[in-house]
């Protein structure tokens, strides 16, 4: 009573397939590598909170890159038979993703510091920079165009503080590098606009010497006006006892050249009349003895030269007159000041006293130190 | 034996299959959320929501590398990051809403001074037309007009966050002019 052949055969293939069974149960699957790609994970998300992507973006983008090539061979991994899987290379690339994501983190770290020292230190510079600006120039006649550039610079330094204060530092790294450039450029184009104006205080110097000398020698009243500073000042026996601030013509830097050009002339003056009530439309005036000699000779030569073009006249009536007070250059040429200081200096002054008119009182070192 | 393989691996790998209908409505709803401009308005919250999803992918790659796949676990996790993707899109929609508000505020409140600015000039003192002072402020007031005149566009544009930015310089460069103009004309005692 032999069983049949098929029944050795049936138990046969379930006794293999048992074994098989608990064999392949057994027998151990690689663990999904889920732990590294965890850590990488949350390296990258550090990073990119420490603004990576940002300020150490060729690090952090291989972190990620890194990452997304381990995931990718991942999933290609998983799609193989389980027991022929193999994670080493996800495991490589995660490994690389953490490292490179933890490099980006602390470089990103160190590059933020350094740039927020750096662009403080900018700024600082910049204003510094416009703090000079507004010193030397605020009344300086500059062209429009440098006006321009000076307002955009300073609105630019505005909008890179805002940024350097929001924490945005490419973005007020690249604002301070635009105000920079339009601000030194107009500081260089009115420095050495303001250097070539000084090389006459040699002259200046001269006559306000005299002036003073002469205060000092006649034990009278003697004016000297400094255009730069805008400074009126009243010397008696060769001492200062007075000063007003002064307006002046509107092109007030350089000498005065032709009728017109709304330059207040330097020279070396005297009162030639006393004006009040309806003699002047400015309250007070005291008339100046502008062109003198000096000014007739300088004018012609101009026009000999061609410089000067021979239907242009020299001007006259150059004054010191009242009216002023208004904080800015607005006359012809003539020299404005408050009222209540013109009726002061009415009471010194007379006909004949001495009124030096020069670009400044000091040495451009000097003011531009002081 | 090779059906027996066949049977076993059909055992094995069917008890859990990848869930690529909860993976793509996962990233529709990152995509709505990142259409929304959520990565503009509100970058952390867009980060968290990509870290979210990140950590699920791996998850569901974890479990595929597992002899049993039990995916229920992770489509909660997709489920959880659905819900939040879509509570990111609509947290932008409000701070779009308040960001746009507030450029809006600006706006109007630097056109007025602008306003005030443009009427305060034509009182300065008479003569002071070419003075450097009055050549400085028309300067800065044209500058400031172009830089409202941008930002406007960007407003225009719907891109409020830009707008904004622009404004806020834009606004304390007119409220300076605003203040040296007012300091000018008292200078000058004319009444303003």
């Amino acid at each position: 009573m032999g069983k049949p052949w098929w029944h050795i055969l049936i138990i046969s293939a379930i006794a293999v397939f048992i074994t098989l069974m608990v064999f392949l149960l057994f027998y151990p699957v690689p663990p999904p590598p889920a732990a590294e790609m965890k850590d990488a994970r949350e390296a990258i998300s550090r990073a990119r909170k420490n603004k990576a992507d940002i300020y150490s973006g060729e690090l952090f983008s291989e972190a990620v890159n890194s990452y997304d090539s381990a995931m990718v061979n991942w999933r290609r991994e998983n799609e193989r038979f389980i027991y022929k899987r193999n994670y080493s290379k996800v495991i490589a690339l995660a490994e690389i993703s953490l490292r490179k994501a933890l490099q980006a983190s602390e470089s990103s770290l160190n590059n933020t510091a350094n740039l927020r020292v750096n662009l403080k230190q900018q700024l600082k510079n910049i204003n510094d920079l416009m703090a000079e600006i507004n010193k030397i120039f605020p009344t300086y006649p500059l062209t429009p165009e440098v006006r321009n550039k000076i307002s955009l610079g300073k609105m630019l330094l505005r909008e890179s503080e805002t940024a350097f204060n929001d924490g945005q530092y490419f973005l007020a790294e690249k604002k301070i590098s635009e105000s920079k450039a339009l601000l030194e450029s107009s500081f260089e184009y009115a420095n050495s606009h303001l250097r070539s104006y000084f090389k006459s205080y040699p002259q200046w110097k001269i006559w306000i010497d005299s002036t003073i000398a002469m205060s000092k020698e006649n034990q009278d009243y003697s004016i000297i006006v400094d255009k730069f500073s805008h400074k009126f000042f009243v010397y008696l026996d060769g001492s200062k006892i007075t000063e007003f601030t002064a307006e002046l013509g509107k092109n007030w830097v350089g000498d005065k050249r032709r009728r017109g050009d709304k330059a207040t002339p330097e020279g070396m003056y005297k009162i030639t009349k006393k004006m009040e009530n309806d003699s002047t439309t400015y309250y007070k005036a005291l008339m100046l003895d502008y062109p003198n000699e000096e000014d007739t000779v300088k004018f012609r030569v101009e026009i000999e030269n061609g410089t000067l073009s021979p239907k242009t006249t020299i001007g006259d009536k150059i004054e010191i007159h009242g009216n002023g007070g208004r904080g800015a250059d607005w006359t012809e040429g003539c020299i404005a000041l408050k009222d209540r200081e013109m009726d002061s200096i009415f009471k010194y002054v007379r006909e004949g006293t001495p009124v030096t008119i020069v670009g400044s009182m000091y040495s451009l070192k000097y003011v531009l130190n002081r | 034996m090779g059906l027996a393989v066949i049977a076993m691996v059909a055992v094995l790998s069917s008890c859990g299959k990848k869930p690529q209908v909860e993976i793509d409505a996962t990233n529709a709803a990152i995509e709505a959320a990142k259409a929304a401009e959520a990565n503009v308005y509100l970058p952390a919250e867009f980060a968290a929501v990509q870290d979210s999803m990140n950590a699920a992918m791996a998850a569901i790659e974890a479990k595929e590398g597992k002899l049993f796949k039990g995916m229920a676990a992770e489509k909660e996790q997709l489920a959880a990051v659905i819900a939040l993707a879509n509570q990111v899109a609509a947290n932008v929609a409000a701070k779009k809403e308040e960001v746009m508000k507030e450029a809006e505020t600006l706006l109007n409140d630097i056109k007025a001074v602008l306003a005030e600015n443009s009427k305060l000039v034509p009182k300065l003192p008479k003569g002071k037309e070419g003075a450097a002072v009055i050549e400085q402020i028309k300067a800065d007031l044209s500058n400031v007009d172009a830089a409202v005149a941008e930002a406007q566009g960007s407003y225009d544009n719907g891109a409020f966050m830009d707008a904004l930015n622009k404004i806020k310089a834009a606004k304390e460069k007119a409220d300076g002019l605003n203040a040296e103009i007012k300091e000018a004309l008292t200078k000058a005692r004319i009444k303003f």
